[in-house]
C-alpha cells in the first residue's frame, strides 16, 4: 500500500520536474554542451557499483523504515515482523499527539540554531585571527582543531565529569562566590548541552571560514589597501562576501549534524533523559530500544527525516550547492 | 584525484564485503546431524557480557571452558561478548529478525521477561531440563524469573547476584550501633547518628543518578509494604506505598540529610568509591562482586555484608511475605536460541557451566554466587554467607514483557526529580504528577503486553 503510493508520488514528481525543467535551463544546457563534454558518451555505467551500494545501504533501509512506521511492531511481534499488524498512520498520530515528539523537535531545532548562531562568529574570529602569519601560528591552529578531532564520546565524557555536582566546575565557581546549581539535570541542562556543543563544533566553522579566507586573492587585499580601506571596512565589504559560500555550507551541515547528534546528549545526560534535554534522537532511541516500540519509533524517525529534508531542500535550491556548474556566489 | 576516489570506493567495497562475511560468519558452522553430544567439527556460538572488572580472568575462563567442552563433546566454542545491555539488545534483535546468530545467550534476570516475550528462545521441556542435569540441580529461588510459570521456563539460572548492603564496622561501632538495621526507619535513624558533614562522613552511600539502583529501592519498599507493583493486568504505581517509598528514598537526601549531597550525580560506582574510602556507614544496593574492590581498599577487613532491610518504611516488623523480599532476584540466566540448529550441543554446554565444580570455580574468580544448589551450599567464605542467605530470600520482579518500560518509568520519576532534590525538597504535588505520568506510561505498556 504505502510503497505503491510512494512510487506513484515519485513518478508524478519526476514528471512535473521534467515538465518544468527545459524552459529555464535549456540555454544553460547548450552552453555546457559547447564546452565539449559529450553528455551522451559519458560512461554512466561505471556508477552502477556505487549506485548499487547506495541502494543497499540507503534506499532499502529507508523504504523498510517507512514500511515499519506503518506496522504495530514491538517485542511481541518482532520475530515475525513482516506479518506484524498494519495500522496505517496510527503510529504517526500517536507520535504527534501522545508522545513528547513535538517538544523534542522544538528542543532539537532551537538548540541547534542557538549553537550555530554562536559558533559562526567564533569560527570567523578564529579564522581571521590566524589568517596572517605570526610566530607560533601553526601551534595555535592545531590547538584550535583539538575539539574537532576528539571523538564526540570523549568530549561528552570529559564534560560530564567536569559538570558533576561538586566537581571541578562547581568548585571553581564556588571559589568566586557563585552557586551554579545543577548542570546535568533541570532547566540548566539545556544550556549545558549548547555550551558543550559550541565547544565541540566551532572548529568546524573555523575550518570552513579559513578555507574561505584562503580563497581571497592577494590582489583584492592590495586593491582595498590602495583604496584606503581600514580593517573593519575591508573585513565587512571585501572579505566577508568571500565567506558567504563556505559559511552557508557550515551552517547547513552544522544544523543537520546538531539535530542528528545522539552521542553528545546520550553520554552527557544518559537515559531516561531529563525532560529539558529529551532531544529528537534520544526520544527515537528510547522508544525503539527501551520501550521496544519499533513501529512508533520508525514513524518518529520518518518525521524527523522530513523535518531535516525541508530546510535542506529549500537551502540547496537557494544557493544551488547541488549544481556543481554554478559555484554558489563565489568569485 | 581520480585514483584517490577509486581507492576510496574500493575501500568501501572491501569494508562492506568484510561486514557481510562477518554477518554470515555466525551461521557457517552449523549443519550435519550427528548424535546428541557428539559435536565433532561443530562450533557452538555463545554470546555473553564482557566483564570489565576482570577482563583478563574472563578471557582465561573462556579458554578453559572451551578446552573442557572440546574434551567432552569434541566441539569448539566461539565466545562473543557485548559491552552493554544496549549492545546485547541490538544483537538479540538482529538475531531474532534474521533467525541466525549465537546459539546461547547470557541475559540479565530483569531482561529475561522481555527476551521471553520475543518467543525467540527455547522454552524448556522436561527432556531439555534432563539434558542440563534436571531442575533440582538449581537453587529453587533462582528459577523464579526463568519464565511466567513453572511449566514455561526459558531462562536457565547461571549465577546469582543478590543485592545486599555493606556496612563499615568501625563507623557503626563509633556511633554506638551494635547491629545493622533491619527496617528502613531504623536504617535512617542509625545513619543519622553516623553522619558528620564536617568530616565528610555520611550514614549511607548510594547513587541517585544510577541507571538501575533507584527503581530497585522503590520496588523493594513497595513490595515489602504489600504492593508488588504489577497485579495481573493492572499497574499500581499510584498506590500510597509507592509514594511513601519515593518519599523515603528522597528523604535520605532532603530531610534526613544522611547521604552526601553530591550523590544526586553519583552512579553506583561512585557510592562504592565513597564507601571504600571509609566515608560512609552503609553502602546500599551492592553485590558480592564489590568484594574484590573493597578488599583492596581502605576498609579492607573493616566491613561486612548484610541483607538490606525488609520492613517497609513506617512499619515495625516485616508484613506478609516482606521478609522474603530482601532483594530483587538478580543474576544471569542463559537461554538457548530457538533458531539454533545445535540445541543439544547448547544444552551440553549449559550442563557443563552449571555443574557444581564450574560454578564454584566461577564464584572464586568473579565473585558471583552459584545458581547450582549444591555449589551454593558448599560455599565456605563466611563473608559471603549473608549474601548467600539473601539469594534464597530474593523475590522476582514481575514477569511481563512490559517490565522494561515499567522500570524505565520508575527510574524516570527519580531523574525528573533530581533538580528538586538538589534544591532540597521534592514537593508532594510534583511527585504525584510524575507518578501519575509513570502510571499511565507503564499501564499502556502493560496493556500491550496482555493484548
Amino acid at each position: 500500500m504505502s510503497t505503491d503510493s510512494l512510487t506513484a508520488g515519485k513518478s508524478t514528481r519526476r514528471k512535473s520536474s521534467r515538465a518544468s525543467k527545459p524552459d529555464p535551463q535549456s540555454p544553460d544546457d547548450t552552453s555546457r554542451r559547447r564546452k565539449g563534454l559529450s553528455e551522451r558518451n559519458r560512461p554512466l555505467w561505471m556508477l552502477i557499483p556505487g549506485g548499487l551500494l547506495m541502494v543497499i545501504i540507503i534506499v532499502v533501509p529507508l523504504l523498510l523504515g517507512i514500511f515499519m512506521s506503518g506496522l504495530d511492531l514491538d517485542q511481541y511481534s518482532l520475530r515475525q515482523w513482516v506479518s506484524a499488524p498494519f495500522i496505517g498512520v496510527q503510529n504517526f498520530v500517536e507520535a504527534l499527539t501522545a508522545s513528547p515528539l513535538l517538544h523534542a523537535i522544538w528542543l532539537s531545532v532551537s538548540y541547534s540554531l542557538i549553537a550555530m548562531v554562536v559558533t559562526i562568529p567564533l569560527g570567523i574570529a578564529g579564522a581571521v585571527a590566524t589568517q596572517n602569519a605570526f610566530k607560533g601560528r601553526a601551534v595555535i591552529r592545531s590547538i584550535f582543531l583539538i575539539p574537532y578531532v576528539l571523538p564526540s564520546f570523549v568530549v561528552a565524557t570529559v564534560w560530564r565529569t567536569m559538570f558533576q555536582p561538586g566537581s571541578v566546575i562547581d568548585s571553581m565557581l564556588h571559589s568566586v562566590g557563585i552557586d551554579p546549581g545543577l548542570w546535568l539535570n533541570g532547566p540548566q541542562s539545556y544550556w549545558t548541552l549548547i555550551l558543550v556543543q559550541i565547544w565541540a563544533s566551532w572548529p568546524f566553522v573555523y575550518l570552513l571560514a579559513l578555507s574561505g579566507l584562503q580563497s581571497v586573492d592577494h590582489e583584492v587585499h592590495e586593491a582595498s589597501a590602495l583604496d584606503g580601506a581600514l580593517w573593519w571596512n575591508k573585513l565587512r565589504y571585501v572579505v566577508f562576501p568571500y565567506l558567504k559560500g563556505p559559511l552557508s555550507l557550515a551552517f547547513l551541515i552544522g544544523m543537520l549534524h546538531h539535530i542528528n547528534n545522539f552521542t553528545l546528549p546520550f553520554v552527557l545526560f544518559g537515559v531516561p533523559a531529563p525532560s529539558d534535554v529529551e532531544l529528537l534522537p534520544i526520544l527515537t532511541y528510547v522508544t525503539s530500544f527501551q520501550s521496544f516500540r519499533f513501529g512508533l519509533s520508525a514513524a518518529m524517525a520518518f518525521i524527523s527525516l522530513i523535518l531535516i529534508a525541508i530546510p535542506l531542500f529549500v537551502y540547496l535550491r537557494a544557493v544551488k550547492l547541488d549544481d556543481a556548474e554554478t559555484p554558489g556566489g563565489k568569485k | 584525484m581520480k585514483f584517490a576516489s577509486s581507492a576510496k570506493f574500493a575501500a568501501v567495497v572491501v569494508t562492506a564485503a568484510l561486514a557481510l562475511t562477518a554477518c554470515g560468519g555466525g551461521n557457517s558452522s552449523s549443519g550435519g546431524s550427528a548424535g546428541p553430544v557428539d559435536g565433532k567439527g561443530k562450533k557452538l556460538s555463545v554470546l555473553t557480557g564482557v566483564n570489565n572488572q576482570y577482563s583478563a580472568q574472563q578471557k582465561q575462563w573462556f579458554t578453559d571452558i572451551a578446552a573442557k567442552f572440546k574434551a567432552q563433546t569434541g566441539a569448539d566454542i566461539e565466545f562473543e561478548t557485548f559491552a552493554s545491555a544496549n549492545d546485547e539488545l541490538t544483537r538479540i534483535q538482529t538475531s531474532v529478525v534474521s533467525g541466525q546468530g549465537p546459539d546461547v545467550y547470557s541475559l540479565g534476570t530483569t531482561f529475561t521477561p522481555t527476551a521471553y516475550a520475543t518467543k525467540a528462545f527455547v522454552t524448556l521441556t522436561d527432556d531439555d531440563w534432563k539434558k542440563i542435569g534436571g531442575k533440582d540441580k538449581f537453587n529453587p529461588a533462582a528459577l523464579g524469573i526463568s519464565g511466567p510459570d513453572a511449566q514455561h521456563q526459558a531462562g536457565i539460572p547461571f549465577v546469582s547476584r543478590p543485592f545486599v548492603m555493606a556496612y563499615n564496622k568501625d563507623i557503626l561501632k563509633a556511633a554506638g550501633i551494635d547491629k545493622p538495621a533491619t527496617s528502613w526507619d531504623e536504617l535512617a535513624a542509625q545513619a543519622k547518628k553516623m553522619t558528620n558533614p564536617a568530616t565528610g562522613t555520611f550514614g549511607l552511600a548510594t547513587g541517585y543518578k544510577d541507571n538501575f539502583d533507584p527503581w530497585k529501592f522503590i520496588w523493594a519498599m513497595s513490595v515489602q509494604a504489600g504492593n508488588p507493583l504489577v497485579d495481573g493486568k493492572t499497574l499500581k504505581l499510584d498506590d500510597p506505598a509507592v509514594k511513601k517509598a519515593y518519599q523515603t528514598y528522597f528523604g535520605w537526601l532532603t530531610t534526613d540529610k544522611i547521604v552526601d549531597p553530591a550523590s544526586i550525580g553519583w552512579s553506583n560506582s561512585n557510592a562504592v568509591a565513597a564507601f571504600a574510602s571509609g566515608k560512609a556507614g552503609y553502602l546500599m544496593m551492592t553485590t558480592s562482586s564489590s568484594l574484590p574492590t573493597l578488599d583492596k581498599s581502605a576498609v579492607a577487613g573493616k566491613y561486612a555484608y548484610t541483607a538490606m532491610p525488609t520492613t517497609a518504611p513506617g512499619q515495625t516488623s516485616p508484613q506478609g511475605d516482606a521478609a522474603n523480599a530482601a532483594s530483587i532476584l538478580s543474576g544471569d540466566n542463559v537461554v538457548v536460541a530457538d533458531y539454533s540448529k545445535q540445541k543439544d550441543l547448547a544444552f551440553a554446554y549449559i550442563n557443563l557451566i552449571t555443574s557444581k565444580d564450574e560454578q564454584l570455580n566461577f564464584q572464586k574468580i568473579f565473585g558471583d554466587l552459584p545458581a547450582n544448589a549444591e555449589a551454593l551450599k558448599a560455599l565456605n567464605n563466611p563473608a559471603l554467607q549473608p549474601v548467600a542467605d539473601t539469594a534464597a530470600k530474593s523475590k522476582a520482579t514481575p514477569f511481563t514483557g512490559a517490565w522494561g518500560d515499567i522500570q524505565l518509568a520508575l527510574l524516570n520519576v527519580v531523574v525528573q526529580s533530581i533538580p528538586d532534590l538538589s534544591k532540597g525538597s521534592v514537593d508532594d504535588s510534583s511527585l504525584e504528577a510524575r507518578l501519575k505520568d509513570a502510571q499511565s506510561k507503564g499501564q499502556a505498556s502493560l496493556d500491550r503486553a496482555s493484548k
